[in-house]
């Protein structure tokens, strides 16, 4: 699966592209929220003022990138939880008003599918859709799909969006806070690493690629993805090894490394083993840039092909790589679930 | 409680565009007798379900269906009148 | 398509606890649309529902799980259903685990089941429920997941009401493309507050239970369920009794034309059936039965009888099976494709209930009454949601 063009709504500035360029947020706030284009030239106001944030950021990437694109076979997302600020505006609604007369613009748009139907009916696009909630592997599954997709219709010429959103509503930050996934104190995004404390910070936004079985003018391409939620700690070793043998690779063939390191003491050290596998690696942490939720993956794979385009050299920590061909992403959430990715020039 | 009429309607429009979230609108900009919905507006069938929990919300008036609405619910007169006719706060 | 076959199948629906609770009801035209009896809501009184008729503390007994642990009741009534279809399977608990078994599941409500315990924990009232880590979409499927210690690709679609029909069509691509060897594919969903209010507040939810295909039907009828279906290459079955039904073919594309309504050209449900036609390389004529998506609402069964009116010289008999057991979004998908393999199983047709006075606008009307001793080769299943989401299966006779 080649990759034609992206584009990104992220806590850094991937909006208007000064990001690749060297600008970097420091960020010193428990919510790592995206930076938002002006969406009113963008966006007829008669769809933006029924849009939660998630359907927006992710609309607001999609346009860009079919007005450059147009008319893919297909609109494939993934996302953990779609439009929640809607969902629990509805709820709130549901108590408060003891299940009395609601209004549906909430239900509506809290339902995760709201994006890609949102982006077909814009974009009048009546081809394969498909929107994944598979929990922190939600993007992962949405590559697969897009693989089995190309793999389907090979060797005719297709193409896919494919993007991931998420959003940080005071619900969903609650909820993850009881559940004691973020941090108490607060440290800059810069000293993340750092922290030797429990939870990270949360993050949002919208990563979309424009995908394609033809090579041709492509920045990078997905080249393997593996997935796993039954792990033990002993095993993630292991795992990423036995991965790169079924891609026969071996660590040294690895130009840089992408680690979903987010700053929590307890879950960081699957980090560090599989950082051990690869001595030397130049290393790059995405967190840093954009924090810690469930559909992460895919912004570190955009992070990936800005590096493999020689852009956004200046997050590579150990040791510069002058040229890399080969970036290998390793992302969990809670420990729970893992995934690989290959991304190639 | 507003009685008289010219009020009611800006009170009225006020909650239109709080409710339907109609960006950049304030009430001078929607005319009395503009058609609401097929209109420029672009107001669809949600916004016909939203305007029903408007008045229920913040008049007292009940109706049971979009389509029992679509008599009443054409443009601002005609919403005005039937709230002055039967509105319970 | 290669031969993708069926091996096995489990539900739990309010017309049975297991399949074969499930067939003896549609046999005997028994609905499972009632009042009430578990589901807590205000409409609890007032509307009329498609309910599994066992509570939350008999299945987390039955099923021998813990209570406290955050199951909720869309992973009860999952995990029910799983344990069925791959017990019918004959699956083993290594095949299961293996790295070569997917698990593709769905659910629309997801975790989200119970509306005042996320109220609270949203809204930092009070000690946090149990449930603190069970909100996801996905937790159903990765609870399934860890208790099985599966290590092939799962994943959790939504896409409204298609969603278990889109996990099943992923599930067979995935054993096309070789990916897996074997896919258990399906959905869950239960009743909560969320969704009937949801519905409500489009007022679309029918006051008395739902009429699909009825000149006066006014809306749907909620209910919950849990389906899944095991699906393997035929080439690698051994035991051929094992066999079902052959999945030949499915549709998928989007109707881009309203967030919650069907276009009226009926142009998404048109195409998906004729994409899974080519797919199954079938001919209309070749249909013998559509299990139609049928909710209810004025919107759906026009457009859908519309469609049908395009798409066939002589529209082959239909019916909504959610009739019987209300519109279960999620699970749908997968509990009308069982509907649809035991027809074909069984030779019968299974009827849109409590139709007086059909749709009158065309020549066809649905199937009306149980019918037995009928010959049904191919079926086609058609599943429409929110989003413009529309997905057609197609399951034909294993000869």
């Amino acid at each position: 699966m080649y990759i034609k063009d992206l584009y990104a709504i992220s806590p850094q500035k991937t909006h208007d592209l000064s990001f690749e360029q060297g600008d970097w947020q420091v960020l010193n706030q428990y919510a790592y929220t995206a930076i938002e284009p002006s969406y009113q030239d963008l966006i007829p106001n008669a769809q933006l003022r029924r849009m939660g944030k998630a359907v927006r950021m992710g609309i607001g990437v999609s346009l860009p990138l079919l007005a450059r694109n147009p008319k893919p076979d297909g609109i494939i997302f993934g996302t953990a939880n779609g439009g929640l600020e809607d969902c629990i505006k509805f709820l709130n609604q549901i108590v408060e008003y003891n299940e009395g007369t609601l209004t549906p613009t909430n239900f509506v748009q809290s339902t995760p599918n709201a994006l890609a139907g949102q982006v077909a009916l814009l974009s009048e696009n009546q081809g394969y859709n498909m929107t994944h909630v598979n929990g922190s592997l939600a993007f992962e599954s949405a590559l697969l799909d897009a693989a089995l997709y190309f793999d389907e219709h090979s060797p005719t010429e297709k193409s896919i969006l494919l993007g991931a959103v998420e959003e940080i509503s005071d619900y969903n930050y609650n909820i993850d806070y009881l559940g004691n996934r973020f941090k108490e104190e607060l440290v800059p995004n810069n000293d993340l690493l750092n922290s030797r404390t429990n939870g990270s910070y949360c993050g949002e936004g919208s990563t979309q690629f424009i995908l394609s079985n033809n090579p041709e003018n492509s920045l990078a391409r997905f080249s393997a993805l593996k997935q796993s939620s039954t792990l033990s700690e002993e095993e993630i070793t292991d795992f990423v090894q036995s991965f790169l043998a079924e891609q026969n690779l071996s660590p040294a063939g690895i130009d840089c490394l992408l680690l979903g390191k987010n700053g929590d003491v307890s879950t960081d050290l699957w980090y560090d083993k599989v950082q051990n596998s690869f001595p030397g690696t130049p290393v790059a942490f995405f967190k840093k840039a954009v924090g810690e939720y469930r559909t992460v993956s895919a912004f570190a794979s955009y992070l990936a092909v800005r590096l493999l385009n020689r852009q956004a050299g200046y997050l590579i920590e150990n040791g510069a790589t002058e040229n890399p061909r080969t970036i290998l992403i390793y992302n969990h959430f809670d420990a729970v679930r893992h995934s690989l990715i290959l991304i190639q020039k | 409680m507003t009685t008289n009429r010219e009020e009611l309607i800006t009170e009225f429009k006020e909650h239109l565009i709080k409710y339907l979230n109609l960006l950049d609108l304030t009430p001078s900009d929607i005319k009395n007798d503009e058609v609401l919905f097929g209109g420029e507006l672009g107001l669809d069938s949600i916004d016909s379900v939203e305007l029903i929990v408007l008045l229920d919300r913040e008049y007292g008036i009940r109706i049971k269906n979009p389509t029992e609405g679509r008599q009443i619910l054409v443009d601002v007169n005609t919403i005005t009148d039937y709230i002055i006719a039967n509105r319970t706060k | 398509m290669g031969e993708i076959v069926v091996t096995g199948m489990g539900a739990i629906t309010s017309i049975g606890l297991t399949i074969a609770e499930n067939l003896r009801s549609l046999q005997q035209e028994n609905s499972g649309i009632k009042k009430a009896k578990h589901f807590k809501s205000r409409y609890a009184e007032s509307l009329f529902f498609g309910e599994i008729d066992q509570n939350d503390e008999a299945l987390l007994s039955e099923l021998g799980l813990e209570q406290g642990q955050g199951y909720t009741r869309t992973t009860l009534i999952a995990i029910k259903a799983f344990r069925e279809a791959i017990a019918h399977a004959q699956l083993s608990p290594e095949e299961i685990a293996s790295g070569r078994t997917a698990f593709i599941s769905s659910s629309t409500v997801g975790g989200m089941c119970y509306t005042d315990d996320l109220y609270n924990d949203a809204n930092l009232r009070g000690v946090p429920s149990e449930y603190i880590k069970s909100y996801e979409g996905s937790d159903h499927a990765l609870r399934i997941v860890r208790l099985h210690n599966m290590k092939g690709i799962t994943d959790v679609i939504n896409t409204a009401c298609s969603s278990s029909a889109n996990a099943i069509a992923l599930g067979a691509r995935l054993l096309e493309t070789g990916k897996a060897d074997r896919v258990i594919a399906g959905g869950s969903d239960c009743l909560a507050k969320f969704t009937v209010n949801g519905f409500n507040s489009l007022r679309i939810l029918s006051e008395e239970p739902c009429k699909p295909f009825d000149t006066n039907r006014e809306g749907l009828s909620l209910g919950e369920a849990a389906a899944y279906i095991v699906l393997e290459r035929r080439e690698d079955v051994k035991d051929l009794r094992k066999i079902q039904a052959i999945f030949a073919g499915f549709g998928i594309c989007n109707d881009a034309f309203h967030p919650s309504a069907t276009s009226n050209d009926a142009r998404g449900p048109r195409m998906a059936m004729e994409l899974a036609l080519k797919r199954a390389a079938l001919k209309p004529s070749d249909i013998g039965y559509i299990n139609a998506h049928g909710t209810g609402t004025p919107n759906n069964d026009i457009t859908e009888s519309y469609a049908f009116s395009k798409l066939f010289d002589k529209v082959p008999p239909f019916s909504s099976t959610k009739s019987y057991v209300g519109h279960t979004l999620a699970a749908a998908g997968a509990i009308e494709a069982i509907y649809s393999i035991l027809t074909i199983r069984n030779q019968e047709i299974y009827p849109s209930l409590r139709v007086q006075e059909p749709i009158a606008d065309f020549p066809f009307k649905p199937v009306l009454h149980y019918t037995p001793e009928t010959e049904i080769k191919h079926v086609l299943s058609n599943s429409f949601g929110f989003g413009g989401n529309c997905t057609s299966l197609i399951f034909s006779a294993c000869i």
